[in-house]
Parts: structure tokens; sequence; C-alpha cells
């Protein structure tokens, strides 16, 4: 594979990696937002229309708000109905990928100005804009979790929500403010990529909670929460941008990407089942010879 | 001798309903630095509510709480643990994930620096702190980091002890902490709970078990139906007693006299 190469998969899977991010940080509290495909397409349709409109730093940072503002309605839900997050997410996606169809009319945006393209050529210290924030978004997210109160306290939320409330962590807020936190970094990522395309049309980021998701469980952040790190998703985000090239280089039926990626988050579930029996075993056994 | 020293904790004529039922009726308590007080009771007599009342959860519909010399008025959690005052919870005490030393500081974590909202965590300040709570409750552990999941109960009863000493220098309070564990395991927690008193709290254990209180106590009190029916120092009382007041039943001859 070559630098160019390597270029071009780094620009491709910084969309997935960007909003991954964000999500991992709610996926490590021991919750879930099932609707980040749909934010993202939201997000993309509502930058490109806003461009038509206002300046693009403009229409840019607005969509981004609306992002943030998703995000948080999604976690006054799961807050309020106390039922698993997964079906009131499961909820708002249909519905935000019903407000894209009607939006757009099923269609593409039309009739965009090009300045908003160019915000996403934008080279910094040589790499694409997009990559460029990436890696930035990915070395604040690895300081926040591992050295901060706030990153402590999400693993702690994550762990147990219940022993964190008991201990007087402030739990209803830093789970409201991580929502919000993913849906405003989903939606810079539903963003740029309609940035990166000129436009959006109805159908972009159908599908991506599925790529976004299996990048940070594959990367090993435990599902039920509690459990990750930044490095771990953004390899995982490289692994899988890699295997998506690497089929097309080697002329395997595309067809075959979508079995990979599930099959690859079905093994990553599996190893950390394992890992967390061999955990009990190891517990039980402890346990046993203290009684003795 | 106790009663020479001013009270840690003293509750005043507490009354507490929910909606039309009397959970506790007039209820005054008296707690003592170096003084283990069993708090006993049939299920629903009122041992929850009030510790719920002291560590700020409930609000008492009447009577007053003084935690010291200070009246405490819209209690919350955060103003009683700022007073001192913590629960050891039998269940919901650790964060499994985490290790020995980010479950003593929880919630209370020592920063290096801030940079605006968010605090960086001293992590050699985080350690010596856990280190020295865990040894104050006789425990030794190797590595602080390493996630509680894996350690044995009787390692993890410590930790959670050790983080209620870290803020707690007033009152804490253990809601059925042997309930559990099997027998050393019990003598050991038994023997930490003591080892809290000895560092000059007041201590509130509520325990099932007779053999338990029997062993650490220095005063009983029990409660029957929200009101106290008992409240007397080990000397002076003995099993039989204890369970004809916890139970509305009288045993012997003896206890009905009293």
């Amino acid at each position: 594979m070559t630098l160019s190469n390597l270029r071009v998969v780094a620009l491709q899977q910084s969309f997935i990696g960007i909003a991954a991010m964000g999500t991992a940080v709610l996926i490590i509290s021991g919750n879930i937002d099932l609707s980040i495909g749909s934010i993202f397409g939201l997000c993309a349709v509502a930058a490109a229309m806003l461009a038509r409109e206002f300046a693009a730093p403009i229409a840019i940072l607005a969509a981004v708000v609306l992002g943030g503002l998703l995000g948080w309605f999604n976690g006054l839900l799961v807050w309020r109905i106390k039922i698993s997050p997964i079906i009131v997410t499961l909820g708002s996606m249909a519905v935000l990928r019903g407000v894209v169809l009607l939006a757009t009319g099923g269609f593409g945006v039309r009739g965009v100005p090009k300045e908003f393209k160019s915000f996403c050529q934008i080279e910094l210290v040589g790499v694409a804009m997009p990559v460029f924030i990436l890696i930035s978004l990915a070395l604040v997210a690895h300081l926040m979790l591992s050295q901060t109160t706030l990153g402590r306290h999400l693993y702690a939320i994550g762990g147990s929500r219940d022993t964190s409330q008991a201990v007087g962590i402030q739990v209803r807020r830093i789970v409201l403010g991580t929502f919000a936190l993913n849906g405003l970094i989903v939606g810079l990522a539903g963003v740029l990529a309609a940035s990166r395309l000129g436009s959006a049309n109805a159908e972009i980021g159908v599908g991506y909670e599925l790529n976004i998701i299996t990048s940070v469980i594959l990367g090993g952040v435990a599902f039920s929460g509690g459990e990750g790190n930044v490095l771990g998703v953004m390899l995982a985000v490289a692994l899988l941008g890699i295997i998506d090239s690497g089929m097309v280089a080697l002329g395997v039926d595309p067809h075959w990407t979508d079995i990979f990626k599930g099959g690859a988050l079905i093994l990553a579930v599996v190893l950390d089942q394992l890992t967390i029996e061999q955990q009990q075993r190891r517990r039980t056994r402890l346990a046993m010879k203290e009684r003795e | 001798m106790q009663n020479q020293q001013t009270a840690l904790v003293r509750l005043v004529d507490i009354t507490k309903y929910f909606g039309g039922v009397r959970a506790l009726h007039s209820v005054s308590l008296e707690l003592y630095a170096g003084e283990i007080t069993c708090l006993v009771g049939d299920n629903g007599a009122g041992k929850t509510t009030l510790v719920k009342i002291l560590n700020g959860l409930h609000q008492p519909d009447l009577g007053e709480v003084w935690l010291g010399n200070t009246l405490v008025r819209h209690n919350s959690p955060q103003k009683s643990r700022q007073l001192g005052v913590e629960t050891v919870h039998q269940h919901l005490s650790l964060c499994d994930n985490l290790g020995a030393a980010a479950n003593v500081t929880l919630g209370q974590e020592p920063t290096r620096f801030r940079l605006g909202p968010l605090g960086f965590i001293g992590f050699r300040q985080s350690q010596s702190i856990a280190r020295q709570r865990i040894n104050d409750v006789g425990i030794e552990l190797s590595d602080l980091d390493v996630p509680v999941r894996t350690l044995s109960g009787g390692q993890r009863q410590a930790i959670a002890i050790a983080r209620a000493t870290v803020h707690g220098h007033r009152l804490i309070m253990f809601d059925e902490p042997t309930a559990a564990l099997g027998i050393a395991q019990t003598r050991a927690t038994l023997e930490l709970v003591r080892r809290v008193a000895d560092q000059g709290m007041a201590v509130i254990l509520i325990s099932h078990n007779l053999d338990d209180i029997f062993a650490v106590a220095d005063r009983i009190v029990a409660l029957r139906l929200g009101e106290v029916s008992l409240d007397e120092t080990l000397g002076s009382t003995n099993r039989e007693k204890v369970v004809a007041c916890m139970s509305g039943l009288s045993f012997t001859k003896e206890a009905n006299s009293d």
C-alpha cells in the first residue's frame, strides 16, 4: 500500500472515525444512540441546504449545533423513558431519517455554492481537513478519558450508574452532556462528508450506525460500558478502512464487505464475552480460597 | 462517660410519613464518637428511612437533624456528605471496572490542575490517599489499579469502607455489610467496622444477625413500627429483650415486666 493510497483510506475513514470518537465516549458511559446514522444524514443535508442561503461557515456551524441538540434530545428521552436506549433511539433513527427524506424529497440538495465544498479541501499541516479534525479529536478524547475527573466519572457511570450516583457524581448532567457531545461530533462528521461531496442526498449516512458502532466495539469498547480507550477505536477504524480498500484492490466482490464487517463485530463481542467469563471464574476461585 | 461528650449526631423527634403510611414516629437518637450503634428492627420498621434521613435522601416531616452544632435544614446527599456523613451500601458500593485507588477516591478525585471544566487527576496523590485509607482499615493490596472485580469479597468490602472514610469524618452507616459474607469474612468486616469507630467517628450498623450485633455493638437501638422500642448499651440488655422489642412479642416474663 502506497502513501497516496493511505491518504485516500484516511480521508474515506475520517468521517466514520470522527463519529466513532463521540460514540465511543457514549458507549463507555453505558449508553447507546442508534440514530447516529440519521443524525449524520440530517446534519449533512441541513448544512448543504443552509449553505444555499448563508455563508458556508454559518451553515456548517448551525448544522453542527443541530446535531448537538438532536443528541441532547435523545439523551433526554433515554433518561426519562426507563426502557433500553436501543429501543428509544431506534425510534429517533426512523424519525430523523424521515425528516431527511421529507426535506430533500428523496433527492440530492441542488445548487450548493462552491465555497461549501472548499471547506473540506483546506489542508492543515499537510493533511486534509477531516483527517486533521479526526486526529485532534482523538487526542482530546484520549486526554479527557484517561486524565480527567470527567473521564474517570464516565467510566464509573459505565461501570455502575447507581454507585456513581451514590458517591455524588452528577450522573444526569454527564449522561445528557455525553449524548449532546455525541450528536455534535456525529453532526460534524456528517457536515464534513457533505462538504467533501459538495452536497448531500437523502441516502447519506444510511447504515453508518453499523460502521460506527462496529469500529467502537471492535476497538475494544465494551458494549455494556466502562471499558475501552481511544487508541483501540482508532486502530479499528484504520483496520476497517484497510479491509475496505484492500478488498477493492484484490478485486473481491464488494458485496462481501458487510459480511466481513458484521463478522468482525461478532468476533469482537465473542472475545469480549470470553474474557468476562474468564474473569468470573478467577473471582470464583479467589472467593473459594478465601472461604477455606 | 459518653453522655458527657457532645453528640456527633442528634435526631430530635423525627417523624416521617409516606402518603398515609407512618414510617417514623417521634424518633430521637444521639450518636457519639467511637461508638457503634446497632440499628435493628423487623422489615418495614423504619431502619432504611432513618438512614435515608441521615444521608439526606429523605426529609423528615417533623423534627430536627443536628450534625454537630449544625441544625440541618433542607438536607441533601451533597450537604450531608459535606458534613461528614457517609453510607456503605450492601450492593451499590463499588465500580467493578475501576481499580481500588479510583474507587476509594471516586467523586472526590484530587486534581493536579484544571483546564476550564476539566480537572486533571493527580494520580500519585490519588494512589497515596487510597493506600493510606486501605491500610487504615487493615488490608494489604499490592496493586491499586487492577479492576476490583478481580478482587475477593473481603478486599472489596475493605475498599468500600476505605472510601467511606475518605470524607466521612462524622458518621458512617453500614447497611447490612455482612449479609452476603461467610464466617471468616464476617469477622473481618466487623473488625473493620470497629476500626472505623476507633478512628473517632460515630457508626451505625444495620444488621439482622444478632451474633454480629452482640459481637460488635456498644449500643443497640431497636425500631418497631417506626418508633424506638429499645435504646440501651450492650451491657444492660440481652438477646431476649432485643428480640422482644423488635417483634413486639414477649418471649420471657422478664422482657414483659421491663
